[in-house]
């Protein structure tokens, strides 16, 4: 295997965690709750870090069984996030933080061949939950993403759980490996199998922007996207590539956040399309369709907060 | 006959000088053109007509019908178009409250609350808006000599006629065709056609649908020239015997004119079937044996065939063809389970209002071609025209696509009986009460006589969310007694259910949830079960259709839905600050009370794309294709 041979070279910053291979270099910011840049394919594709992500915006099918008052907490834990903790392993090896002036014992030639960080959050719900991501970078050019929530006793049901990745700017477009059009947990039976190509990232136009996008059962997605905030453009297509770990995932992949499309009553009032949200998730919500003005959607699609919710991912450079 | 505005307000009076329902059959007076299927005798007044707009009855020009009257400084608009979307009065979208809640005190007259006041309720409302429009035309070459009639095949929503300052009649029912006699008044150029089309009227009380209030002329309008002899209503009655194919044809069949002669023919592609010839009478039947087994109409194999009827005059010349196509197929109840060609039926259906984003309840052909063809590539087997009948294409290409039908009759009562999901039907029209009576059974008559011929109609349903009563009873038993070679449905008897037993052939229910159906099904039911709505697919919905189709798969009285509904109902328009064309919809017209989004339950988007779930529908409708 590659990663017995090769090395990642790490640089312990007084804030930051820099890691990188081949191709790619990654930095960790231990205050800002995850990943602040990760450069590959001449590309930066980190404009925030990932946090993770447990709101989606209202269906019309929310609305009406006034889901959104049930579970309106989700929201605000969807929009504000504390974390609680940081942690760094090497190879296998729990570390002492390594930030200032703990790493001043390490030179400018470091290397590893695994390192992971793990970020632990608390929600802004009442009572608070506890969420945990690891990343874990191998030599074989990989970024391992594993989340867990915590599940926690009196919190209403979760419409999402997830990671959501904002790209600096707005993707070309997107393919992946898994079910034809869109689908829900529990509309998910007429998606065909197969690899599907995405031009651009599609807001579905339903009257009142809502929910949309979702993909089930995937088992990759890679992202194009040809621009850059950088002063420097050149307009080569780059891709970063999202690949199932042990199961396959959900994502959507928008030009906007929950948020935002919670906001508008009206497609028009969407701001300009600048950015890429790529959202994966390792427990949706069904959508629901027995009627719309009360009906839940069935037992058997609801994303209980009570119990542990844990998925992974790889990001493949 | 003089025309009285009062009409408008009194439930009594909905039909003068119309003439009766018939048939949608079309008719040639010679071979050449029956053969390339081009109606020469049908002359299309569609097309810009002078139009004035006033906001109340008081306010028209009352005499713009008077042949002399100064329309100089009347407008143009487009017929067929909603007046609203012309750019008049208020495009309004509402859901169960009447358009005038919160704004005008009304009650239903003859209903017996202490407020119903019937003199002047519509026709001296200070809002009550008109449209006044002329249409000046002279007669095409092939009509003239001849009797001519004008078909309005869909006026909202209720209308006085003039031609050349004579008065012919009034209309009401939206979406049914109204047909008046011009022979007396008509002249072969210079001709001026008056219609005052009235936005509200008791007619209001019995079209409350889910849907965009609109008014004005809103279908085609055509002149329908007669030939000396002329077939005004046939009524083809095929039977077939299951299990030997042996099929049998008979037509009742009225005539007008001189015809001495009557040929009826059986014709299957360009092959004569079956002959014979009859004396001409005002009414006759014939009836006719086919000689071979026949084909049956089906889902997946509309075989129709066509029954050709020629009059001949003494000397032998032909006067006129109508070539009227038929299938043969059965539809019944067997051991309270409804079989279709002794098979059990599984509808897998939608509900379909008429809609275009850019006309609204103005449509093409073009827009009903791609509708069947969205249903053909969905495995879509059925079609309910909600909540009314449907322009008269529509039933022609749903016999040729092999399209389930279920016919509705326009009747929506829904604000006089439920307030925000309560059952409260203290004014409820027409329950029981008789002044209402034959106004709605006049719509049943016509949506049954216009369109009896259809093969693909299996079911009449009687309306829309109007309660039930004694006139629904009546209706019921009007469609029962008079077509027995189909089903009747409702579903309103759920809300009122002493009248379970007298109202539908089936149990009828909109949006139970599975386990509920399953109750039903469990208990020795008398009925077999339909959902006539169900899967409301607003915005991103149509989750869990599993759950009824394993209830279709486990129980035969479970014999499927219909999906709410086909397409978003929301009107294209230019966005004031991007110029983009942009979607809106209730309340985005300053309209109110409104409904907002609630009119996008579609399973296409109002611009005729699918939406993403339409691939879950075909999934499991393909699955009992």
């Amino acid at each position: 295997m590659d990663c017995m041979t090769k090395r990642l070279r790490v640089v312990y910053g007084d804030l930051t965690l820099g890691v990188s291979g081949d191709n790619f270099h990654v930095i960790f910011n231990y205050i800002r709750g995850g990943i602040e840049s990760l450069y590959t394919g001449g590309k930066e594709w980190m404009y925030r870090s990932p946090q993770p992500t447990f709101w989606r915006a209202l269906t019309d099918n929310d609305r009406g069984s006034r889901f959104h008052l049930k579970s309106g907490m989700w929201l605000a834990a969807d929009t504000f996030i504390r974390q609680t903790g940081v942690s760094v392993a090497v190879d296998g090896e729990a570390i002492a933080m390594p930030i200032a002036p703990e790493n001043n014992k390490y030179s400018p030639d470091e290397t590893a061949e695994k390192i992971a960080i793990t970020y632990t959050f608390e929600t802004l719900t009442v009572p608070a939950a506890k969420v945990s991501v690891t990343y874990t970078v191998t030599a074989d050019n990989k970024i391992n993403v594993a989340a867990k929530y915590f599940g926690t006793e009196g919190l209403p049901q979760l419409p999402v759980f997830g990671l959501r990745m904002i790209m600096p700017t707005h993707a070309t477009g997107f393919t992946y490996e898994g079910l034809s059009g869109e689908t829900y947990p529990d509309r998910m039976a007429g998606g065909v199998p197969g690899v599907y190509e995405i031009q651009g990232l599609p807001v579905t136009p339903y009257m009142v922007p809502q929910d949309c996008g979702m993909h089930m059962e995937t088992k990759w997605v890679e992202i194009a996207r040809n621009t850059v905030l950088s002063n420097v453009k050149d307009g080569k297509v780059s891709t970063l590539k999202i690949a199932m770990d042990d199961k396959p995932f959900a994502f959507s992949c928008l030009p906007y956040t929950a948020e935002e499309l919670e906001n508008a009553t009206h497609h028009e009032e969407l701001p300009p399309a600048r950015r890429t949200v790529l959202c994966v998730y390792g427990a949706v919500r069904g959508v629901g369709g027995i009627d719309s003005w009360g009906s839940d959607v069935e037992e058997a699609y609801h994303i209980s907060a009570q119990e542990d919710h844990e998925f992974s991912f790889n990001i493949v450079l | 006959m003089q025309p009285n505005i009062k009409w408008l307000d009194d439930p009594r009076v909905f039909r003068v000088g119309q003439l009766d329902a018939h048939s949608d059959h079309f008719y040639y007076d010679n071979e050449e053109d029956c053969a390339a299927n081009r109606q020469s005798l049908c002359q299309s007044l569609d097309g810009m007509w002078q139009f004035a707009y006033s906001v109340n009855a008081k306010e028209r020009p009352a005499n713009f019908y008077e042949e002399g009257f100064d329309a100089s400084a009347f407008d143009k608009i487009k017929v067929p178009c909603h007046i609203e979307m012309a750019g008049y009065d208020k495009i309004h979208y509402i859901n169960t409250m009447y358009p005038w809640e919160g704004k005008i005190y009304r009650r239903p007259a003859f209903s017996g609350m202490p407020g119903e006041r019937m003199e002047g309720q519509f026709s001296e409302a200070d809002y009550n808006p008109v449209g006044s429009y002329l249409c000046r035309f002279d007669l095409d070459e092939k009509l003239r000599g001849k009797r001519v009639t004008v078909r309005f095949e869909g006026v909202e929503q209720a209308m006085f006629v003039w031609l050349n300052g004579t008065f012919l009649g009034y209309a009401e029912d939206t979406f049914t065709p109204s047909e008046f006699d011009l022979t007396d008044a008509i002249r072969e150029t210079g001709n001026v056609l008056a219609v005052e089309v009235h936005k509200r009227s008791t007619a209001a009380y019995l079209e409350d649908q889910d849907f965009f209030r609109f008014f004005g002329i809103f279908r085609s309008v055509s002149l329908l020239a007669k030939p000396d002899a002329h077939v005004e209503d046939l009524w083809v009655k095929p039977d077939v015997c299951l299990k030997t194919l042996a099929g049998k044809v008979s037509v009742d069949l009225k005539l007008s004119g001189c015809a001495k002669t009557v040929q009826v023919r059986v014709a299957e592609g360009g092959s004569v079937l079956a002959e014979t010839t009859a004396e001409a009478a005002q009414a006759l039947s014939v009836s006719l044996d086919m000689p071979k087994a026949v084909k049956l109409w089906h889902n997946h194999h509309p075989n129709m065939y066509t029954l050709e009827v020629r009059l001949y005059d003494e000397g032998g010349n032909l006067l006129e063809i109508v070539p009227q196509p038929f299938g043969f197929r059965r539809i019944e109840m067997v051991d309270k389970i409804m079989m279709f060609n002794g098979e059990r039926l599984v509808i897998n259906g939608v509900n379909r209002h008429e809609w275009s984003a850019r006309g609204g309840r103005v449509i093409t052909d073009a827009d009903e071609i791609w509708d069947i063809a969205c249903m053909k590539r969905n495995h879509i087997n059925a079609v309910r025209t909600c909540h009314y009948p449907d322009r008269l294409s529509f039933y022609r290409r749903c016999d040729e696509a092999g399209i389930y039908m279920m016919s509705e009759t326009n009747l929506e009562t829904h604000g006089s009986w439920q307030k925000a999901g309560m059952i409260e039907p203290s004014w409820n029209v027409p329950g029981s009460l008789e002044a209402w009576e034959a106004v709605v059974l006049d719509r049943a008559k016509t949506n049954f006589e216009t369109f009896k011929n259809h093969v693909s109609i299996l079911f009449w349903s009687l309306g829309n969310e109007s309660f039930a009563g004694e006139v629904l009873v009546k209706m019921h038993n009007f469609f029962k007694q008079t077509d027995p070679s189909r089903l009747v449905h409702y579903e309103g008897v759920f809300n009122n259910p002493v009248y379970k037993d007298r109202i539908s052939d089936m149990e009828s229910h909109m949006y139970t949830p599975p386990h509920k159906i399953k109750e039903y099904l469990d208990n020795d039911p008398p009925k077999p079960f339909i959902l006539c709505e169900y899967m409301h697919d607003m915005g991103n919905s149509l989750g869990g259709l599993k759950s009824y189709y394993d209830l279709v798969d486990t129980y035969p009285m479970m014999q499927g839905g219909y999906i709410w509904d086909y397409i978003d109902q929301a009107i294209m328009v230019k966005d004031e600050v991007t110029g983009r064309d942009v979607i809106r919809y209730g309340g985005d017209f300053d309209d109110r009370p409104a409904d907002y989004e609630f009119s996008g339950n579609g399973i296409v988007f109002a611009d005729r794309t699918e939406k993403p779930a339409i691939q879950e529908v075909k999934y499991y409708y393909g699955l009992h294709d």
